[in-house]
């Protein structure tokens, strides 16, 4: 038991400046997926059908191409073609951009929640077709949408570890813990901690979305 | 110069007519309203009575006619259509009261964003109205923690905070236990009193016969008999008003 404490004491500042890093990743990639997620759901549900495909491509592009390729294609692909992306945005960016599908999706699902009447209502009251999209529709989805974005994210933080050990080799939570355990040999323990660290972030989002969930669940 | 000024009619319909798919939905209806008419449309379930209330603030697109309001053409696809719609209220059978919002939000919402009313002024005009339809108490609840004919009331409200030059009731009370239906028409028999120009689309003839000024009677899509509730009740002279008739008073 002492050694798995002093696994962590003396390799402290290596896995929290891990988890730090990890949090980052996490926490920019979390952005984009919402903010790209909710575009591309409105692409998806938009009244031309030729924007509805363009969010059907996205979807079926970032859904279908595993996350390790896309990590491959974002860093080592660009840099070859001559873009100097740096470790950083590859990984918010694939992270992001594949966890926007998943996102785009569930939303989607959210928006047929909503009942025809609701956006009639909005329309009946002067609002344009997009402001109704704005401040009826997307609110309602989100808000019923609620537990299936904590599974996505959950997922995306767990994905989150790829990034680190992949040729980008993010110093993240999983990349400190591999140097630790090549370092000290203690691999149980080095992955011990890095599991606990993951836990901890993971947890966290579960107690923030049901917080969410309590407050801003429609109840109809 | 707004028409309604001028003595013409707030809505007039024209040779409307309108198909979902094979099936003639509206057949060549005209139809004119009069600023501070009460108007009720009744006629057999599927009769295109709803679709009718409909066309009149462009919720439903007509394949062919004219739909005038205050003198402007409704079209569903001009810019001009939103703007149209804030003057023009509506009640729906479902009530369709945002659930993400309190009864208050749902009420201020549209005077603050669509017609730019400080939210300040727009809350009090908001007090007003629930205190009109008789639920002041219920400001800051959720729409969800009230019963069917309160969240009618809401919507009437809601409605209302517009100030709209018409209003559209697509049958308002047909969700409603039958206990609640009467608070629904009390408030809608106020509107009417205070010169509201309504349109309700109502199996309610006790409320028509009461209320409005004028009753008209839809089969089929077309427009089979129209005149003073007294008289429609009384003596309809087309078979199918008076079967129609015969059916709501005797059942």
């Amino acid at each position: 038991m002492g050694a798995l404490f002093d696994v962590l004491t003396d390799n402290f500042d290596e896995l929290a400046g891990g988890l730090w890093v990890t949090l980052r990743l996490v926490g920019a990639s979390f952005a984009i997926a919402l903010v790209v997620g909710t575009l591309v759901a409105a692409l998806r549900i938009a009244p031309s059908k030729w924007l509805q495909r363009l969010g059907g491509v996205y979807v079926e592009t970032f859904r279908n191409v595993p996350l390790l390729v896309l990590l491959f294609i974002s860093f080592a692909g660009l840099r070859r073609a001559g873009v100097p992306i740096s470790n950083w945005a590859a990984g918010i960016g694939s992270l992001g951009l594949y966890t926007a599908a998943y996102v785009a999706e569930v939303l989607r699902s959210g928006v047929f929640a909503v009942s025809r009447g609701q956006i009639e209502a909005a329309l009946s009251l002067g609002f344009s077709y997009g402001a109704t999209l704005r401040r009826i529709v997307l609110p309602q989805a989100f808000r019923t949408v609620i537990a299936p974005l904590a599974s996505i994210t959950i997922a995306m933080i767990k994905n989150s570890a790829i990034v680190g050990v992949s040729l980008l080799a993010l110093p993240d939570l999983l990349k400190e813990a591999r140097i630790v355990q090549s370092r000290t040999f203690q691999t149980d323990e080095a992955f011990f901690w890095a599991a606990v660290g993951y836990l901890l972030i993971t947890a966290s989002a579960t107690i923030a979305f049901r917080r969410l969930e309590r407050r801003f669940a429609i109840r109809r | 110069m707004a028409n309604s000024d001028a003595g013409g009619p707030l809505v007039e319909l024209r040779a409307v007519r309108k198909s979902f798919g094979d099936n003639l939905v509206l057949d060549d209806i005209d139809l004119a309203i009069a600023p501070g008419e009460a108007v009720v449309v009744a006629g057999p379930s599927g009769s295109g009575k709803s679709t009718m209330l409909r066309c009149i603030n462009g919720l439903e697109e007509i394949d062919s006619g004219s739909v005038r309001f205050d003198g402007r053409p409704v079209d569903p696809r001009s810019k001009s259509i939103g703007p149209m719609r804030a003057e023009i209220g509506m009640v729906f059978q479902q009530f369709n009261l945002f659930p993400h919002k309190t009864v208050l939000e749902n009420i201020t919402l549209a005077p603050v964003k669509v017609k730019g009313i400080e939210p300040a002024a727009a809350q009090a005009r908001a007090r007003e109205l629930l205190e009109t339809v008789g639920i002041p108490e219920k400001a800051g609840a959720s729409p969800a923690d009230l019963s069917g004919g309160q969240q009618q009331r809401v919507a009437i409200a809601r409605a209302l905070a517009m100030d709209p030059k018409l209003m559209l009731f697509d049958e308002p009370t047909s969700a409603l236990d039958p206990e609640m239906i009467r608070e629904v028409l009390d408030v809608m028999r106020e509107l009417a009193r205070g010169g509201m120009t309504m349109v309700v689309v109502t199996h309610e003839m006790g409320f028509a016969r009461e209320v409005c000024d004028r009753i008209v009677f839809i089969d089929d899509g077309r427009i089979v008999e129209q005149g003073p509730p007294a008289e429609f009740f009384a003596a309809a002279k087309s078979p199918r008003a008076r079967e129609f008739v015969d059916k709501i008073i005797h059942h």
